[in-house]
């Protein structure tokens, strides 16, 4: 069959608001103490940052189904168009993955004016992925010095932002900081329409 | 008997291992000399690659003449001992995309080692969740190859299905890559809510991508690669029925009616054919497996004594083998990832290709940089 038409075929699929968060991938609520996380992200209250969503502190902490959890400063300069270019700098792929579904049909990062790019030349910001390895942390400085200002930068999942259970995270201040091991296409979204002056996703 | 790879100092074969001498996988091909060629560096970080790796590649204009790969830029120090529950985080953290592989081949092993009877239901649950699993990584295979070949319905189809598999498998797992779904014994997935019926057009659908020349043309002849010890779909392609669901007692297939889907056409269009056919096959196989697998809860299991265990099961790009050590609830383990010998292989298949045939070779063979780059800490 025709492509052109086998694409009409199936319809539209992009989504009108978020659906389909996990469990796992939401923010929790406290409803009682526990001892033994192993990030140490239930200190004084529940720390997004640094948790990893292994379900050990169930049910003293519960999923609360809201994908909400990004942090942002709003540029609205990007308001029109915003290029990104992700930057791995020790990741598991789980956060590569969960940023490449953007683009998918269901969340259709384009219509909110969201892009990829090749080149941190053409960058509006970094997605910056993983926890800091040393051959990465050379490759990291030079991506930052290449992407022009006023840039933004992104820290996406605990591994980049806390180091998570794998390692440590990356030192940097962050403009945009977006929680999850890894975040799902909902919470990624959210942060990056925050991040150009919009109220979320 | 074939060979599968070196873990620390066994050599891995589907019979089994021993203490030998064997070739460790090389990630160096090819060898040139020539006036006037260069070295064209491709990486670490690039557009066009979702994880950091380097590729130095010798040229003298548009074929490549030699290659090596460095994919230790992101070399993770995680930490493989300790008490069972800690190490699996570190495991479920490898390979977000071969997770249920990975967390699974290590928990079969500390089964071994101590002696457990798991559940002939659990068994089941675990093979559904590899098939999920197996079908996700597919999608994505056949979506990054799609893309590649500017097919832009068909790559963005592909990944509207990629994401049903991942909603699917939070539904059921509570997490989109099963972290913190497995355990001794036991597997947290409600089975119950498993609908495959957004992947009833995929046979069509997959039809009419094989009629597509474009396409095609840019798969055939490029990737050639047919020798011993290939692994996976590579391996599969190459028109040997190499897999571990078939040839390991890790998990039950054999009573699911398994056999392994093999192809003649050793190169990139032969690696697609195969991901292709084994989502039909895989659907199949949860099928099969969702009736012997209703109460997948089986009896929390303290993991107590001392012993020595090892596990193969087929990841979706190959024989993933780990190797643990028990004393008392606390755990060492090690392990040798498909992607090891499947980059070694792909960097073998480069050679003689050109420029343009390079990013559909390279995603033909699903690899993932992140569970080379590891090293004990």
């Amino acid at each position: 069959m025709n492509w052109f038409l086998r694409g009409l075929r199936r319809g539209v699929k992009t989504e009108s608001k978020p659906t389909s968060t996990p469990p796992w991938a939401s923010s929790l609520k406290v409803e009682g103490n526990f001892q033994g996380c192993p990030t140490n992200a239930i200190e004084d209250g529940w720390d997004s940052g640094k948790c990893i969503f292994c379900r050990r502190c169930y049910p003293s902490l519960k999923p609360t189904g809201d994908h909400r959890m990004a942090s942002a400063r709003g540029n609205p300069m990007f308001r029109r168009s915003f290029y990104l270019y992700p930057l791995d700098v020790g990741t598991c792929g789980g956060c590569n993955s969960e940023l490449k579904l953007i683009s998918s049909p269901q969340y259709d990062m384009t219509r909110f004016g969201i892009f990829f790019t090749n080149s941190p030349r053409h960058a509006d910001g970094v997605v910056i992925m993983g926890v800091l390895t040393e051959g990465m942390r050379e490759v990291l400085k030079e991506t930052l010095d290449a992407v022009p200002s006023p840039k933004v930068l992104i820290l996406l999942g605990a591994c980049a932002i806390s180091g998570g259970v794998v390692g440590e995270g990356v030192k940097i201040e962050a403009d945009v900081i977006v929680p999850g091991c890894p975040p799902s296409p909902n919470t990624i979204l959210d942060a990056l329409i925050k991040a150009k002056g919009g109220k979320g996703w | 008997m074939r060979f599968i790879g070196k873990l620390e100092n066994l050599c891995i074969y589907d019979m089994g291992e021993r203490e030998d001498q064997c070739q460790d996988f090389s990630f160096h091909a090819g060898k040139s000399e020539g006036y006037g060629e260069f070295t064209f560096v491709y990486g670490p970080s690039a557009g066009g690659l979702t994880e950091s790796v380097q590729f130095m590649i010798k040229t003298s204009g548009e074929q490549i003449l030699e290659i090596e790969a460095n994919p230790y830029f992101k070399k993770r120090k995680l930490k493989f001992s300790g008490r069972i529950e800690d190490v699996i985080l570190t495991v479920e953290r490898i390979n977000a995309m071969f997770s249920a592989s990975h967390s699974l081949s290590f928990i079969i092993a500390v089964e071994r080692s101590v002696d457990v009877n798991v559940d002939y239901e659990v068994m089941m649950a675990r093979i559904i969740e590899l098939e999920l699993e197996r079908i996700r990584n597919h999608l994505h295979v056949l979506h990054k190859l799609a893309e590649t070949g500017a097919l832009g319905v068909a790559s963005y189809q592909l990944q509207e299905m990629e994401e049903r598999t991942n909603r699917l498998i939070g539904e059921v797992c509570g997490h989109r890559y099963f972290f913190s779904s497995n355990w001794i014994n036991s597997v947290k997935c409600n089975l119950e809510k498993v609908r495959l019926d957004y992947l009833n057009g995929f046979n069509s659908f997959f039809n009419d991508m094989l009629e597509n020349r474009i396409l095609i043309d840019r798969f055939q002849n490029n990737g050639k690669i047919d020798q011993d010890w290939l692994i996976g779909p590579a391996a599969r392609a190459s028109g040997r029925s190499y897999d571990s669901r078939y040839d390991s007692d890790s998990l039950p297939y054999k009573d699911l009616g398994f056999s392994p889907i093999v192809e003649r056409s050793p190169d990139t269009f032969g690696r697609f054919l195969i991901r292709g056919l084994e989502i039909l096959q895989s659907i199949e196989i949860i099928r099969g497996a969702l009736g012997k697998a209703k109460n997948v809860r089986g009896g929390e299991v303290k993991v107590k004594g001392v012993g020595s265990g090892m596990s193969r099961v087929e990841s979706p790009s190959g024989d993933l083998v780990y190797k643990v050590k028990v004393d008392d609830g606390f755990i060492s383990t090690s392990f040798l990832p498909p992607s090891k010998a499947n980059l070694s292989f792909f960097l073998k298949s480069v050679i003689g290709t050109i420029f343009t045939d390079f990013p559909f070779n390279w995603e033909g063979f699903g690899i993932w940089i992140s569970e080379i780059g590891v090293e004990k800490e």
